[in-house]
């Protein structure tokens, strides 16, 4: 009796805080119509800032169903895709050492810039809107395509726009709320999970992340955040927040180094200033010849 | 009279770029002083101000990079009008304001008419430093771009490169730095000029790290005071986490940039790959056969 009941009731629940019905709509509700089963929990909540308190809030509602295998925490603007979802989310809390899932994490990672580190999956793409829109293929997005390096296992962070929670994560942990706004909310959130004792894996699941191309539209408080967890997590787990050298060592190659990369994104803006204009002086005299003007009348019969 | 001078590294630069210009924009009594390189940047421009030292009758020394061309012919006039005040000790075509390292173009950028034109892309002319704000009077900054140096008679006579800098790199801001320091301005001025070079601001990443460093050691009492343990720990969080922001912020521009160079290529192989394109195929040879019978 009691096994038939645990085929019938454990289910996984989705949770999405939204600030912007139309994306969420668009983007998170179409991802979940399409890989949830029919009895799945939906908590969907207006967000709060910081996301941190929307994500608790979440928590607190999931941790009270029974028989919950697992809340997954979708972005607004994430859609999960492919079939089997739930499958690839069973399979990988099968272990019950594994508190996090993802489909995107790194690991050697000593800040908020986790893409710093050593990233071991990134199985999503980018669709943005900008420049006639397209998609970016992050580089495990297809496996016969993927590098070396590619492979589901064992990270020290996920990105957080997909986080997978195990049960014993949505009664034990909660997200931080006094550290930021948004920006490193899911690596304080794994660091935590990491510490009580649970790992924090990558698998072999999809989504497409319908965002801008601009990945940090508030630098200010992306760096308050890189420092609030710097000082949090220095010592406590190892890597986070330490460099070689002593502080002034540290803080003037980190100038030099913080100098560099600005100094390379102005070259690449130049860089690409120029690829661009020879683009359009050839794109210009295409359309300026004789022959394209003289068959502009055929191309507008045709387009009718 | 004004003196130019180059310390050269590579004479074809020179005598396409530097060469030409200088000799349009000197005036007939002007000296001119073209020397080979020796060391590091900062021991041939030495050995320049030595011997412009040495002149009689200086109003000024103008080091010109050998791959910038001077275009402007009334430079010598500007020059004569903006050294009329003599607490100005440096003249050059960009600089900015604000920055406290190396990287003076991250400082409040000003800039003169000045254009580059590069071989990279199929070649092209792009505005110098295209952020910058354009100026059409001289202003005062805090340093000023390496390759126009114009120096007043007071600076050849009392400064020197320090040769202890890696490479010579950041030469020019230790340079303004100490000009600062004794009192006197450093200047940008509305000079006209072509520069032919690169598009890279940083050639060789990892010696500009060092050269930062190294001017960092050098300056940042005097700047910044002598800090505690806890501000030099406060000083090396901000400085990790800008770091890691200016690489994302890189890595997010060129994103966008990439995005925008592949919507002008899809638009480009659209309209090259339509039918009427590819039907006056012909036309075209025909036109470019008879374009180049002309050019003949």
């Amino acid at each position: 009796m009691a096994p038939r009941l645990r085929r019938r009731f454990p289910m996984i629940a989705f949770g999405c805080s939204i600030s912007k019905p139309e994306v969420f709509r668009r983007c998170a509700l179409a991802g979940i119509d399409r890989v949830a089963e029919a009895d799945s929990p939906r908590l969907f909540r207006p967000a709060n800032e910081p996301i941190a308190r929307s994500y608790n809030a979440l928590l607190d509602q999931a941790a009270g169903l029974v028989d919950l295998e697992a809340l997954v925490l979708v972005h607004q603007d994430a859609e999960l895709v492919g079939t089997g979802f739930c499958a690839v989310v069973r399979d990988a809390l099968r272990d019950p050492s594994v508190g996090l899932v993802g489909c995107a994490g790194a690991v050697g990672v000593r800040s908020i810039a986790w893409w710093e580190g050593s990233v071991s999956l990134a199985s999503f793409v980018n669709r943005y809107d900008e420049y006639g829109g397209g998609d970016l293929e992050s580089f495990s997005w297809r496996w016969q395509d993927a590098p070396p390096w590619a492979r589901v296992g064992e990270v020290e962070t996920l990105d957080g726009f997909v986080l997978v929670c195990a049960p014993w994560v949505v009664r034990h942990v909660r997200f931080d709320e006094e550290l930021s706004r948004f920006d490193g909310y899911d690596l304080d959130f794994c660091l935590q999970v990491r510490l009580a004792g649970r790992r924090v894996v990558t698998a072999d699941f999809r989504a497409v992340h319908h965002r801008r191309l601009e990945m940090l539209p508030d630098p200010e408080n992306w760096i308050e955040a890189h420092i609030a967890v710097a000082d949090k997590w220095e010592g406590r787990s190892p890597g986070l927040g330490a460099e070689p050298g002593d502080w002034r060592d540290r803080a003037l190659r980190a100038e030099a180094e913080r100098d560099l990369a600005r100094a390379i994104a102005h070259t690449k803006a130049i860089e690409q200033r120029a690829r661009a204009a020879h683009l359009e002086r050839a794109l210009a005299e295409a359309r300026g010849s004789l022959s394209w003007r003289l068959t502009g009348p055929l191309r507008a019969l045709t387009r009718r | 009279m004004i003196a130019f001078a180059s310390a050269i590294v590579d004479p074809e630069a020179y005598r396409r770029f530097a060469g030409p210009g200088i000799a349009r924009v000197a005036e007939p009594d002007s000296e001119i002083l073209a020397y080979a390189a020796v060391g590091t940047v900062c021991r041939g421009y030495n050995l320049l101000l030595e011997a412009a030292a040495r002149l009689s009758g200086l109003e000024a020394l103008v080091l010109v990079d050998p791959r910038l061309e001077l275009t402007d012919a009334a430079l010598c006039a500007t020059i004569r009008t903006v050294l009329a005040d003599p607490a100005v000790a440096v003249v050059g075509w960009a600089g900015a304001a604000g920055s406290r390292t190396i990287a003076w173009w991250d400082g409040e950028l000003r800039c003169a008419p000045v254009e580059v034109r590069h071989d990279e892309h199929g070649g092209g002319r792009l505005p110098a430093w295209p952020w910058a704000q354009r100026i059409a009077d001289p202003v005062v900054v805090d340093a000023v771009d390496a390759s126009l140096l114009v120096l007043s008679p007071w600076a050849v006579a009392t400064l020197r490169f320090d040769e202890s800098l890696v490479q010579g790199i950041g030469h020019e801001v230790d340079l303004c730095s100490r000009v600062r320091a004794a009192g006197r301005t450093v200047v940008v001025a509305p000079v006209r000029a072509v520069h032919h070079r690169a598009l890279d601001v940083v050639a060789d990443p990892e010696l500009w790290v060092q050269g930062h460093r190294r001017m960092a050691d050098k300056w940042d009492e005097s700047l910044h005071g002598e800090l505690t343990p806890e501000q030099w720990r406060r000083r090396a969080r901000r400085a990790e986490a800008e770091r890691d922001a200016a690489r994302t912020l890189a890595y997010s521009n060129a994103l966008q940039a990439d995005a925008h160079v592949l919507e002008l290529e899809r638009e480009l192989a659209e309209l090259t790959s339509s039918r009427s394109w590819r039907a006056t195929a012909p036309l075209r040879a025909a036109a470019q056969a008879v374009r180049r019978w002309r050019g003949r």
